[in-house]
């Protein structure tokens, strides 16, 4: 897991974790257990062309090692979400998927301008994409809570003015198990 | 990944292969290999698509169909003709007339795929709405499709149109129809399909999921193209005889126009073809960004079926001749009841479709990750020019090979060059310390 200081005041934090899988997610982060494989790649601002292809990259990658289809298609959504967000809404940043034999872990930092609310950011239909997002058919609000949706653990770390941490947990196993 | 032998109608001419790696950089499933400079295509990965038959300037890779002799091993024969066809001629061949030249090759009864079309889309309409849970419906007519998903999307199985395509369809409905009218037995009547693609020869011989026996055979428009044309010929300068046709159901051969059929005030339909675009579309619906769409259309081929390289007629004029003729033409109305009852007792179904895993490196998932280690490891020596040297498509292919034990490090001739050039420098070197 990323560090990062909590004594800041403008810090805004947001964590979900599924019912039933608080005893796996909590495992994953006190262990910081070493990755198998790693993947990573940069998501540059606006840049609507690439945007994507990191998380393409993420799902070919898990079709060779057989994870569950219906699982794959739960981290496909949550990644290209997450990946289409910080093309969207920041200066741009990096997306680094850890994927160990029982899950991955994905996280991405981007390089600001942060988000102001994150609960806010959480309600379905709540977006502050500008117009040039918008008429390229994102930007409807959905992201964040798509990626809830998909995940068995969500944890959002901003700061207003500076950068933010997106991170989420998806198990194999349906029981995180 | 299972042991099943499959049949393909896309084969390889040894003693025409020159090893020249064409074929393997077009494949849209990485399934040819050249090894020991002859290419090898992996039946468990070819889905029929066509794409190395173009790229091949040698005449090594040939797609088969069956022999027209085939049709005299049966005492009534029956040719269902796909709607492509019809888009082969020049302008002053009637429809009726290129009809009517089939007949001539021998058949009994000359039915067209086209004559279903209206059928197809209703029943489509029906099973959207019976399915609004699994947006959107795939649709199933393309065989290279189906085989795609079933190798590469198998998430999207649940979502294919789990009926039979329309040449199936007539099949079934034909084979009980003349067995009771002309009181034949059911192997007396010979029932084959003239296609559009090899895939529809590939989908004839080895059905997926087909519960019944269908057809007997499949002959390429290309193959009879010459036969027909001589028919042509010499019936344009006889009376028009009285034939039937179905001007309307040509829209079957075209998969943009299919979609708009489709399509209405509570079905959005989205058509896609070119394989390319059909993967990236199927890679699209598997992330659940066009479950706006109810039922999309695929085909492999450009423009739909008209572009299947069986045909002799270049995809867009075929199109636009297809065109003018649902235009221009009148319509036969046909009785749909007897399809009707067929499709509501579930003659047409198609049994589950099972995935035909191929992109797994190993069943177990632990294993899979030792190779994935060892693949990225591979990767990071080799020198990523992708030039297919090795017989490989790519380099990334070519450490995939590595790992699953089809091929070794030595195979890429880059880094060949690169070992030989520093041993003959080593050499060199220690010789000049010799002489000193």
């Amino acid at each position: 897991m990323l560090d990062y200081a909590v004594a800041e005041s403008d810090m805004a934090e947001f964590w979900y974790i599924r019912p039933g899988y608080e005893h796996a997610v909590q495992k994953h982060f006190k262990n910081q257990q070493e990755p198998e494989v790693s993947l990573e790649s940069l998501i540059r601002e606006k840049d609507f062309n690439e945007a994507g292809k990191g998380s393409a990259e993420v799902k070919n990658l898990l079709k060779r090692l057989g994870v569950n289809p219906d699982i794959l298609r739960r981290i496909a959504v949550a990644a290209y979400e997450a990946e289409i967000n910080v093309a969207a809404h920041s200066l741009g940043g990096a997306m680094l998927s850890n994927i160990y034999p029982d899950r991955i872990h994905m996280v991405f930092l981007d390089n600001g301008p942060g988000i102001a609310d994150i609960e806010q950011a959480m309600m379905p239909g709540f977006s502050t994409a500008d117009e040039m997002v918008r008429e390229l058919g994102f930007g409807a609000g959905l992201g964040l809570p798509n990626i809830k949706k998909n995940t068995d653990a969500l944890h959002i770390v901003s700061e207003a003015g500076d950068s933010t941490m997106l991170e989420f947990l998806v198990f194999f196993n349906n029981n995180g198990q | 990944m299972d042991n099943k032998e499959y049949f393909h109608a896309v084969q390889i001419v040894e003693d025409n292969c020159t090893g020249c790696t064409s074929c393997v950089r077009v494949c849209a499933t990485e399934a040819i290999r050249v090894r020991n400079r002859k290419a090898l295509i992996d039946p468990a990965r070819c889905v029929d698509c066509g794409n190395c038959v173009v790229a091949c300037k040698f005449h090594a890779i040939i797609p088969k169909s069956d022999s027209l002799e085939l049709i005299n091993k049966f005492k009534y024969k029956v040719a269902i003709v796909s709607t492509s066809y019809f888009g082969q001629f020049s302008e002053d061949v009637s429809y009726e007339v290129a009809k009517q030249a089939i007949y001539e090759l021998g058949f009994d009864q000359v039915e067209e795929e086209a004559m279903v079309t209206d059928f197809m889309i209703q029943m489509i309409r029906d099973y959207v709405r019976m399915h609004r849970n699994r947006r959107p419906i795939l649709s199933s007519n393309c065989p290279t499709v189906v085989r795609l998903i079933q190798l590469k999307f198998p998430s999207l199985l649940p979502n294919i149109f789990h009926i039979e395509a329309p040449m199936s369809i007539l099949t079934r409905y034909l084979r009980d129809k003349i067995q009771k009218e002309k009181g034949l037995k059911e192997n007396e009547i010979g029932i084959f399909l003239i296609v559009p693609c090899p895939a529809h020869v590939t989908a004839v011989h080895q059905p997926e999921g087909a519960y019944k026996h269908l057809q007997d055979g499949a002959f390429a428009i290309s193959m009879i193209y010459g036969k027909v044309h001589e028919h042509i010929k010499r019936l344009q300068n006889e009376p028009t005889p009285n034939i039937v046709t179905y001007p309307k159901g040509l829209t079957w051969a075209l998969s943009g126009v299919q979609a708009d059929l489709v399509d209405c005030e509570d079905i959005r339909a989205l058509s896609a073809n070119g394989i390319d675009n059909v993967i990236e579309i199927l890679s699209r619906v598997e992330d659940h960004y066009l479950d706006q769409y109810d039922y999309i259309v695929l085909r492999s081929c450009t423009n739909g079926c008209v572009g299947g390289f069986f045909n002799v007629e270049n995809p867009f004029v075929a199109m636009s001749r297809i065109k003018k003729m649902i235009k221009e033409g009148k319509d036969t109305p046909v009785n749909l009841k007897e399809l009707e009852e067929l499709y509501r007792a579930g003659e047409f179904d198609v049994a589950p479709l099972s995935p035909r895993p191929i992109m797994e490196l190993d069943k177990d998932i632990k294993t899979a990750i030792v190779k994935m280690k060892q693949l990225n490891e591979i990767l990071t020596t080799l020198p990523g020019l992708n030039c297919c040297a090795c017989g490989s498509p790519s380099c990334y292919a070519l450490a995939e090979d590595i790992v699953q034990g089809k091929a070794t490090i030595d195979d890429c001739l880059v880094l060949l060059k690169r070992y030989t050039l520093e041993s003959i420098q080593d050499d060199f070197l220690k010789k000049n310390k010799n002489k000193e």
